[in-house]
């Protein structure tokens, strides 16, 4: 079996295993999804009647069973909240957190990178001591406050960018761009801090190699031997950080998409975790966990195309 | 040397004219849409399923209600034209308004009135608990109706000023089924048309709106946004023209502000916390008396809330007839509440959980507990929770303290009756006097607003000595608001009424 097929198969148990652990962690929570979705003034009856309707009297084995049967037949379930198909929330709330996760993943490479081959290539040069500089600035302001800055800055002060209110992609691309933008930049600044530093650090180790001493004397110029030869294979630490990092991002980015109300995943998720609204907390995990699970596969693609020898 | 300019740069001021235009468009279009910036998403559109604060905003906008609040808190007309209450209090007729239809086109009478009240009893609907009194509806004609209550009940006019009283379409009601919370239909000023979960919710002029002149405004656009320093950014940038949120600490810096303003006016609510009185330290009378006069409200209203408060020592704010004496906080005094302490030989001290919601002012107001217990040498542990893990504790009685309040309804009656009477629904404290019941009942068979009122200062009497809550303060009705926007309206339950605005 190839290795590729093998790691697809992979995904089916990895699911498994992750949404039998989500179900547990719900059942364990305090507080009873009853009250939760009833509040304060419930009578008795009314809870009574709605457990019944959640199934939520049955045993845990047959809760979780029922749902997996339904997860197989392709139906996801329906919000204990306001009924609507989960599957639908997912189409709503998953192309938002993928682009806000692509965006953020596309500024914090073209930060990095430039940045961190300049720091390698310049060790003690102003470069250097700039993007060193930044990246412990990303690395320590809270994303939060940086994102807040943004507003005050961009949105109230400049007036450029609107403070905050999602356009969906397919409605306005402008107006959806525009929306985006600064979350991105944001969550892309403070995610090129870690890249940068792996760009410059595993770089520095390939320019001290033997080969790229050989290409120097050849005579080649700085830029073919940084790009040509020592970037390629500097670049194995980097993807997997980019795919640790993207991984990350996809499972929501519940603070930023607060801040700039971007209706993504994290925050379905954390509401519904508060609501107790345990349908839309599986479907979200789940659809989470799914991605995850994709970008790891990418990421082992894009090993074996940067260095062929790791494919055999 | 005349060089010709590259393309860009000749089609640059066409490009600017053009983007200049389009803006101009934009605005134009939007100018009429009146945009509310809302702290919660809505849980669900359908008023008899409610049970979020922040849904009533929105269904004020797509529902009307039997009947309305004005400035002062006082019930006025609304659906409902003029009403007629028997002299035992258990029959009441309401005149309806003639020739007000549905968004959808059907028409609004007495049926559709009686199909609501009945909804609002289902076993499933939140309404169940406030309409339980209704024995009988009787529809006279298409817009008499008439109901029967099991018991007296002076407050049943007020709880049809909320979700209670709110009409929906008994068509669409039967047409969405269980997805009905999803597709809202009443009679109101504005057709809801549609939402992007947890970001915004769009609602369209209802062109056929049954009150002259009504609505001014094209639309309205809630948007979602959770942070109340975000909300607060937005209004200042121009994005949003009414926060349901403002920050504390901003209302000191209103005066220098050129676009925004804000509302702080008295609401309904009150916070504050249970003290369990089934089981030790809070037991002892004396113990919860000594509690209650160790606790500096006005510090707490100035230190945490910078002023959006109202000190309080009763359930009834300014806006509510009941507000009376009792009302005023006592002097904080450590010596007679040592005194208190050593009669109820708990003169060493003692340790207590104080259970609190999570959010950052309430741990705030704990620490400064905390602070101003130490003194008597009572020691307090904090603890978050969130609110449905808190309800449950309460009814189940098994915490020591527990900080939750109330957001408060128009009649006294809904702020203290199933709170202080012997084993009502929301007496988490276990607490029971017979006096307090007697006088909290007589208050709903009696018609007579001032005579209520003597009835709730007899009752609130006896409460400020057995002290089953330490009430802390009425939060006040606090909103930013953009100058542009005219037709603002306040009234004590909080919540927007839209059909007047306009920018």
């Amino acid at each position: 079996m190839s290795p590729l097929l093998k790691r697809i198969l992979l995904v089916i148990p990895t699911l498994l295993l992750v949404s039998m652990v989500i179900f547990s962690l719900l059942a364990i929570l305090p507080g009873d999804p009853v009250t939760a979705i009833l509040g304060q003034e419930a009578t008795p009856e009314a809870a009574l009647a709605l457990r019944a309707q959640l199934g939520l009297d049955d045993p845990l084995y047959l809760q979780y069973g029922r749902w997996l049967a339904g997860v197989l037949h392709g139906d996801l379930g329906r919000s204990f909240i306001d009924h609507t198909p989960v599957i639908d929330a997912l189409k709503q709330r998953l192309p938002v957190t993928i682009e806000l996760a692509l965006g953020s993943f596309i500024v914090a490479i073209l930060i990095a990178v430039p940045a961190g081959i300049m720091a390698a290539t310049r060790p003690r040069g102003v470069a250097n001591y700039f993007s060193t500089l930044v990246a412990l600035f990303g690395m320590s302001v809270p994303h939060f406050w940086l994102g807040m800055m943004f507003i005050v800055l961009f949105a109230v002060k400049l007036g450029w960018l609107p403070a905050s209110g999602y356009v969906p992609l397919s409605e306005d691309w402008r107006a959806n761009l525009a929306a985006m933008c600064m979350p991105m930049l944001a969550t892309g600044l403070r995610e090129s801090a870690i890249l940068m530093r792996m760009v410059r650090s595993s770089l520095l180790e390939v320019l001290n190699e033997d080969y790229i001493r050989t290409a120097f004397s050849k005579g080649l110029r700085d830029s073919q031997v940084v790009i040509g030869h020592a970037l390629r294979n500097a670049l194995i630490p980097v993807v997997t950080a980019s795919g640790l990092m993207v991984s990350g991002l996809l499972g929501g980015l519940v603070i930023t998409e607060s801040i700039f109300g971007i209706p993504g995943m994290g925050k379905m998720i954390v509401d519904a975790i508060f609501q107790r609204d345990y349908v839309m907390v599986q479907g979200g995990v789940l659809a989470a966990a799914l991605m995850v699970v994709l970008v790891n596969l990418v990421v082992d693609v894009l090993y074996s195309i940067i260095d062929p020898r790791i494919a055999k | 040397m005349n060089k010709p300019l590259p393309l860009f740069q000749r089609l640059f001021p066409q490009l600017v004219g053009a983007g200049i235009l389009t803006v101009l468009a934009t605005s134009a279009a939007c100018a009429a849409v009146i945009n509310i910036s809302l702290d919660d998403d809505p849980g669900k559109l359908d008023p008899s399923q409610s049970s979020m604060i922040v849904e009533r905003m929105v269904y004020q906008s797509i529902f009307d209600k039997l009947v309305d609040l004005d400035e002062n808190g006082k019930i006025v007309p609304m659906l409902v034209q003029r009403w007629t209450v028997s002299d035992d209090q258990k029959t009441y007729t309401l005149y309806l308004q003639k020739g007000v239809k549905f968004q959808d086109g059907t028409p609004f009478n007495a049926k559709a009135v009686e199909f609501n009240l009945l909804r609002g009893q289902e076993q499933k609907s939140l309404r169940r608990n406030e309409l339980k009194y209704i024995k009988q509806i009787t529809v006279v004609d298409d817009s008499t109706i008439r109901l029967e209550l099991s018991v007296p009940f002076a407050p049943f006019m007020s709880i049809l000023t909320d979700r209670a009283g709110m009409m929906s379409s008994p068509a669409a009601v039967k047409k969405y089924g269980d997805d009905y919370v999803n597709n809202p239909v009443g009679t109101g000023p504005f057709i809801y048309k549609g939402r992007l979960k947890g970001a915004s919710i769009t609602l369209e002029k209802n062109p056929h709106y049954w009150q002259a002149g009504l609505p001014k405004a094209d639309g309205i656009s809630y948007k979602i946004m959770s942070d109340v320093n975000v909300a607060f950014n937005n209004l200042r940038s121009g994005q949003v023209d009414i926060t349901n949120r403002f920050p504390y600490k901003e209302i000191t810096n209103i005066a220098a502000a050129a676009n925004y303003g804000v509302i702080n006016q008295p609401s309904l609510g009150f916070r504050g916390f249970y003290l369990n009185t089934a089981k030790p330290p809070f037991d002892k009378p004396e113990v919860r008396q000594a509690i209650d006069l160790l606790i500096d409200r006005n510090a707490i209203a100035k230190v945490v809330y910078n002023g959006a408060v109202a000190a309080s020592h009763s359930p009834f704010s300014k806006a509510q007839f009941a507000h009376g004496e009792a009302d005023a906080p006592p002097k904080p005094d450590v010596a007679r509440a040592k005194a208190l302490l050593k009669a109820a030989g708990k003169e060493a001290g003692f340790n207590f959980r104080l259970t609190l919601p999570t959010t950052p002012y309430e741990a705030q107001v704990g620490q400064m507990i905390q602070g101003m217990l130490r003194p008597a040498g009572i020691s307090v542990t904090l603890e978050k929770a969130e609110l449905s893990t808190q309800i449950e504790s309460g009814k189940a009685g098994t915490y020591e303290a527990l900080f939750v309040g109330w957001s408060g309804r128009p009649d006294p009656d809904q702020n203290i009756y199933d709170f202080a009477v012997t084993n009502g629904s929301l007496n988490y404290s276990k607490f029971g006097n017979k006096e307090v019941d007697d006088l909290l009942q007589q208050a709903r068979l009696e018609g007579n607003e001032a005579k209520r009122k003597v009835l709730y200062d007899q009752a609130m009497q006896l409460l400020v000595k057995d002290v089953p809550y330490i009430y802390l303060n009425h939060d006040n009705v606090l909103f930013g608001i953009a100058k542009s926007i005219k037709g603002f309206r306040y009234v004590p339950d909080g919540v927007i009424r839209t059909a007047t605005l306009v920018k």
